[in-house]
């Protein structure tokens, strides 16, 4: 009786562990933010300003699945430069907003899949490859623009962002809330998503088991360049420009966001609910940096700090608690030992 | 010292001298290229020039590739070197009479306290290096702003001792340049010339195999990033002295991509196990070679960073195809990694 209790216990710490780290840092972000500022805790205002965050959120969603895999994909900031440049210059040359959007979206799947297709096909290591598309897209958007900026998008388009849906939620909140279900969809309610988690697990017993990894991993690295695609028509309508220094450094964030969330770099484990719950815990830090004026360079170091602490904590915890057992453990043997003589 | 190397090991090493020369080869060509397009290229300044950002990155790039045949990666070196950097160019500035050697010491110093975190976390912690580094990149970045209160070190505030460094001294060569030579020769002569040089390669390879040796990959693997710190810190002497400048927005950003490139170019393994410091040489000449002779021939800055992109990716696919050759000539391939 007491064993089953203590064993569901376990079980539901097990199944809400990896949310934990994401929802203490979210929680104290709050809390500090409430006490630093009486400005700080508006809630429409917190939801208006979470839409600059939402291109990160778009990349971590997809993110989480290449992680799953036992991949990873370094370049989806300079594939969303890329993307937004493309989605510049067609609008430039004329076709309308729309269009140029499909295009953009387009060109960042393609972007994915080549990303997708040296690591699976020439069979690369992910890291080497998207450090490598890192440099290559964002000095294609280098060439495409140069020192210039793409401006003069039509006025639907710019501010759509600050559209509210329902008169609350806004639009990108909403665009993100959508791609989270959906790849929320993939990766946890079907085969797709089965294969992804088996794969990361162990990819040699997957492809054993008569799987289609290469495919899985393959369509992982497209959603990738789909979601960059999608953040790029997202961040144009956000800004009311392009240039080629967009997104600088969002993969350094984008990868927090994931870990945060409790995916395992290493892959195998990981749930998009714990992605979205993570965007919301830095949205909240950097909020809550924001609004004691501290400088963007301080709240990337405090973000990378998080990120070292979520993995360094829960391992430190698991030292000291396998130590307590040891020590719990030879305690006893001590006293086994002295009721024998 | 070769009694100990099995045979296909010796043929894979001669197999590598072959590949540095096809590097070297490659890195010629390229300067021919230049060349033709635009002769200044080959000016003595120009060669100079070259020079001096090449002694700077062979510095980074020794130290990251005996990090990478670790089978770790650093990532944040560029802003380690910009920590050093600006530390040592304050200490110069407020101090204007200290000598010379005691500014190295501050920036390796600096430089090594960094590395050895970074070796904390990874072997201490147990974070993998990726999200370890990709982490202090932007913790120690912040750190320059919080240093540096946000403030530049101007041309006028660097002793000359330390600018003299990229000047023609006696000996007709500058010192950064003697300095890159010196820290080449260093490295080669360990990885190739010394027990523990050995070791690295064996823990890189096989930590199994070195741990059923009685050899530690951990505690290799926590030195290497002491010593790709202190030499992330020497790079940021250098950098003083080549810039004059050290502005806290911009120092040492991007290094990593560029030492990373020539590392990996020169046919260091990122699965660890492997890597030479004549390839890595190579490497770095190409880096340097390139973002100099761009410009040159007058193509915008612009295309500097799809050039490095490009050839990170060339270089990485024929290694692989090199490899995935010798392996089915008989040897033993290298144990594939997933990510």
């Amino acid at each position: 009786m007491v064993d089953s209790k203590v064993s569901t216990l376990a079980s539901a710490g097990k199944a809400l562990g990896p949310f934990v780290p994401a929802l203490v840092v979210f929680l104290v972000a709050m809390v500090w933010g409430t006490l630093a500022s009486p400005f700080f805790f508006d809630i429409p205002i917190l939801l208006l300003h979470s839409g600059r965050y939402m291109e990160i959120g778009l990349l971590a969603l997809a993110m989480t699945l290449v992680i799953i895999h036992g991949d990873i994909d370094l370049s989806v900031a300079s594939n969303l430069a890329f993307s937004a440049a493309t989605l510049g210059l067609v609008y430039e040359s004329g076709a309308s907003i729309g269009a140029a959007s499909v295009v953009a979206i387009a060109v960042g799947t393609s972007l994915g899949l080549v990303n997708g297709l040296l690591v699976i096909v020439v069979g690369l290591p992910s890291l080497v490859v998207t450090l490598g598309t890192l440099a290559l897209y964002r000095g294609l958007s280098q060439i495409a623009l140069g020192d210039q900026a793409v401006t003069g998008y039509p006025e639907t388009f710019v501010g759509a962002d600050q559209n509210l849906v329902f008169g609350l939620i806004p639009l990108p909140l909403t665009i993100f809330l959508i791609m989270a279900a959906l790849i929320g969809f993939l990766a946890h309610r079907t085969t797709f998503g089965f294969v992804s988690l088996m794969l990361g697990k162990n990819q040699v017993a997957t492809m054993f088991s008569g799987m289609q990894p290469k495919m899985n991993r393959l369509i992982a690295f497209a959603l990738s360049g789909t979601m960059a695609g999608f953040a790029a028509v997202l961040i144009t309508a956000r800004l009311g420009s392009t240039r080629s220094n967009l997104a600088l450094g969002f993969e350094l964030l984008v990868v927090t966001v994931v870990v945060l969330g409790g995916t395992d770099i290493f892959g195998g484990k990981g749930t998009i609910a714990g992605t979205v719950l993570a965007l919301f815990a830095v949205i909240a830090v950097r909020e809550a940096l924001a609004i004691q004026n501290v400088n963007g360079q301080i709240q990337d170091a405090v973000i990378g700090l998080i990120l070292l602490l979520t993995i360094a904590i829960p391992v430190a915890v698991s030292r000291l608690w396998g130590r307590a057992k040891l020590s719990r453990r030879k305690a006893l043997l001590g006293l086994e030992k002295g009721i024998k003589q | 010292m070769r009694a100990g190397i099995p045979r296909g090991r010796f043929f894979a090493m001669n197999l590598a001298r072959f590949r540095d020369a096809g590097i070297g080869g490659i890195v010629l060509g390229v300067a021919i290229i230049f060349w033709l397009l635009n002769p200044l290229f080959m000016r003595p300044e120009n060669l100079f020039a070259i020079l001096l950002s090449v002694g700077i990155i062979v510095v980074l790039a020794v130290g990251q590739m005996f990090v990478i045949i670790s089978r770790q990666i650093d990532l944040s070196i560029g802003s380690t070197l910009g920590v050093a950097a600006m530390v040592t160019a304050m200490v110069g500035r407020d101090f204007p009479n200290v000598p010379t050697i005691f500014l190295v010491i501050v920036a390796v110093g600096v430089g090594a306290l960094l590395g050895a975190f970074n070796g904390f976390l990874v072997v201490g912690a147990k974070i993998p290096a990726i999200i370890a580094t990709l982490g202090t990149l932007a913790i120690y970045r912040g750190l320059v702003f919080i240093v540096s209160d946000n403030i530049q070190v101007n041309p006028s505030e660097i002793p000359t001792g330390v600018t003299a460094l990229a000047r023609v001294s006696t000996v007709g060569i500058p010192p950064i340049v003697l300095i890159g030579v010196m820290v080449v020769l260093a490295g080669w002569y360990f990885t190739r010339r010394t027990m523990t040089g050995l070791r690295l390669y064996a823990v890189g390879s096989n930590p199994e195999a070195a741990i059923a040796r009685g050899l530690s990959p951990l505690r290799f693997q926590f030195w290497v990033f002491v010593a790709m710190g202190a030499l992330a810190g020497l790079g940021g002497l250098l950098y003083i002295a080549r810039f004059s400048t050290v502005n806290p927005a911009d120092v040492g950003a991007g290094f990593e991509l560029q030492v990373i490139s020539a590392v990996v170019i020169g046919g260091t393994n990122i699965f660890g196990g492997s890597g030479s410091v004549v390839g890595v040489l190579m490497g770095v000449f190409l880096v340097g070679i390139l973002a100099n002779g761009l410009t040159v021939i007058g193509v915008s800055g612009f295309w500097q960073s799809a050039a490095y992109g490009a050839i990170i990716i060339i270089a990485v696919v024929v290694d692989t195809l090199v490899r995935r050759q010798m392996s089915s000539g008989g040897s033993k391939g290298k144990g594939k990694h997933n990510g």
